[in-house]
């Protein structure tokens, strides 16, 4: 077993992480740039090593002073949370040849699934439904247009050896088809110096539904059921949910058996993701068409919301399975109760293009409330980095079933302060209230479509408002942080 | 009268539409930050209160000015020209949107004049009272 555990990453997920290792009696050791001398994730963890400046590039991305940081500290073990360099092929290798264990999958599997085109192949093969496309031989003008013709339109061109959206034109109709395949053919060459095109059907306001996998070096993989993750912002996750309100039993089983597949054709390993795209422009229903979309092989943002619907402990099982174990459950053991719905509390300005805010939390306070939980990883007095992730915190709420959670995220919300940088928490508040959201039929392009009518418009400044901020700053600690600054008007708290 | 009641640091319960509220601020009035109810307000809350008085009384002269903060009723005048009154003392009552708010003086001072009467209701920086040193 692990006995200790060395954490390459901050925030919400590292403090995540320390609060398995405590109950796991794993020793955890975290990791922090300049910027984050004070963080809780360095407060909370057993041990902590300083490993280089702010830059995510000198601290948290590099992999030497990582791989040294661990073997200083003694660490055995290595968890890289999600981003940074989780689905880094390079850094789990270095990882095993400095015999440290790496709490994910071989970085073979890793590299693998980070190529889209060898995912595609390899999941295609084990049976597992791909959006329908193709690099064709025939990369002139007339080829690709029949490429176009084959599968349907409308169609995307896309350039083949990139991703980004880069070279990415949509083709309602193939005969209509020139333009865009020489102007998608001029942007590759221009962004990856390689002009070969792909061309894949277009699927139309899709969902963006995902199963979570589980394996372990025993021959066992599971599924832990899914989550509706389509109320994105530029493919950026806002709100994610489990079960998915457009899902029936029979839809449900069926991604769920093929995510299965994909894992097992891998011989997966860890906690993984698979991504799928959900077609209903058909109708929906049992019979939907789906599509894989990628695998992330690694933990999710979003683990929270199946760890609330199966009441399991995914980073608990994590490590067990990084140490050798059997998974702790079998597929007929794991059941998904209730709703579980997750919003992301972002430092970012709606009302300015969701521009990422930086600065000092002033006051923060989180709420405690039945049936809701929050992953952070900040304090009041902390500070909002320009360096990292603007996400400030995750709220998670369970109830019986979707529209109880949803009430109770959004009363959650409203008791959430957070002052002195702005928010996306009334822009959260917009979209839990919006009727496509509320009944379920929200696709992938729903946020920006729906886009600035969702940002909070400005308000008049109730007079109560004035009120207390009149009484306020009449406290005695306000005046002297007014330092000193003659304050005419002051409210007496005790004579009224 | 309702009133506005401190339940923690930067916190505050008050009565709005007869259902108890939170509001949370932080920082300086003339950048502050609110938070109620899932809304977030923030500006320059200082115009409407002490920017007669800091351009007197700051730099020691011997005139001071207690202006109002909003719109208000005067409930209660509690001083006349000529009074001396001890700081923190309160010199005048208002009320805005149903909440009692007591102004106190800022110093020990003497009421040179008194602008307003029980009942009449001042505009926001209005000068309600002057002092002498």
């Amino acid at each position: 077993m692990i006995k200790r555990l060395l954490i390459a990453n901050r925030g919400e997920i590292a403090v995540r992480i320390i609060r398995a290792c405590r109950e796991m009696d794993i020793e955890s050791v975290a990791v922090y740039s300049a910027a984050d001398n004070a963080a809780p994730h360095v407060t909370q963890a057993d041990r902590a090593v300083a490993i280089g400046a702010a830059p995510a590039s000198d601290s948290y991305l590099s992999i030497p002073r990582l791989i040294d940081a661990a073997k200083r500290s003694g660490a055995d073990a290595v968890h890289p949370g999600y981003g940074f360099l989780s689905e880094n092929a390079a850094f789990a290798q270095a990882c095993a040849d400095a015999g440290l264990v790496f709490v994910g999958p071989p970085s073979v599997v890793i590299r693998q699934m980070g190529s889209k085109i060898e995912a595609r192949r390899v999941v295609q093969a084990a049976g597992v439904p791909i959006v329908p496309g193709e690099t064709p031989d025939d990369q002139s003008d007339a080829g690709l247009r029949r490429a176009i013709e084959r599968l349907g339109a409308p169609a995307l061109v896309k350039a083949s050896a990139g991703g980004g959206g880069k070279g990415m034109r949509r083709v309602q109709d193939a005969r209509d088809a020139v333009d865009a395949i020489q102007s998608s053919r001029r942007e590759a060459e221009a962004a990856f110096g390689d002009g070969t095109l792909y061309v894949e059907r277009l699927v139309e306001q899709p969902h963006h539904v995902e199963v979570q996998v589980f394996g372990d070096a025993h021959e066992h993989t599971l599924h832990l059921f899914e989550r509706e993750c389509s109320v994105q912002r530029r493919h950026q996750k806002v709100i994610e949910e489990s079960p998915s309100p457009i899902l029936t039993d029979r839809l449900r089983a069926r991604m769920a058996d093929a995510a299965v597949r994909a894992a097992r054709a891998v011989r997966y390993q860890n906690a993984g993701t698979i991504e799928f795209l959900v077609d209903l422009s058909t109708g929906g229903g049992d019979n939907a068409p789906f599509y894989f979309l990628e695998m992330n092989t690694r933990l999710q943002v979003e683990h929270p919301v199946t760890e609330q619907v199966t009441g399991l402990d995914l980073v608990r099982a994590q490590l067990l399975v990084a140490s050798g174990e059997p998974l702790p459950w079998t597929q007929d053991s794991v059941h998904q109760r209730g709703h579980a719905i997750e919003a992301r509390v972002y430092a970012e300005d709606p009302s300015s293009g969701f521009l990422p805010q930086a600065g000092p939390l002033l006051l923060y306070r989180e709420p405690r409330l039945p049936g809701i939980r929050i992953d952070s990883g900040v304090v009041e007095g902390g500070e909002i980095s320009v360096h990292y992730d603007p996400m400030i915190a995750k709220v998670i709420a369970s109830a019986e079933n979707r529209d109880l959670a949803i009430r109770r995220l959004t009363s959650a919300l409203r008791a959430f302060p957070i002052l002195g940088v702005r928010t996306n928490v009334p822009f959260l508040l917009r979209v839990l209230d919006h009727p496509r959201f509320l009944d379920g039929t929200m696709d992938t392009g729903f946020l920006d479509r729906e886009g600035s009518s969702l940002a909070e418009p400005p308000r008049d400044i109730p007079e109560f408002i004035r009120a207390v901020v009149a009484y306020h700053n009449a406290q005695p600690a306000a005046q002297a942080a007014a330092s000193g600054r003659l304050t005419a008007a002051s409210w007496d708290p005790w004579n009224g | 009268m309702e009133r506005i009641e401190r339940i923690a640091a930067g916190t505050y319960a008050v009565n709005i539409d007869g259902r108890r509220q939170r509001v949370y601020v932080a920082g300086p009035s003339s950048n502050a930050w609110v938070f109620w109810n899932g809304h977030v307000y923030r500006g320059d809350f200082s115009k409407a209160s002490s920017r007669e008085a800091r351009g007197r009384g700051s730099v020691g002269q011997a005139r001071q000015v207690l202006t109002a903060p909003m719109p208000a009723t005067v409930i209660k005048m509690l001083v006349s020209p000529g009074q001396q009154v001890r700081k923190g003392d309160t010199v005048v009552v208002l009320e805005a949107m149903k909440m009692e708010l007591p102004i106190r003086a800022l110093a020990d001072a003497t009421v040179a004049v008194v602008h307003f009467r029980d009942g009449e209701l001042v505009q926001a920086d209005a000068p309600l009272v002057e002092f002498e040193e």
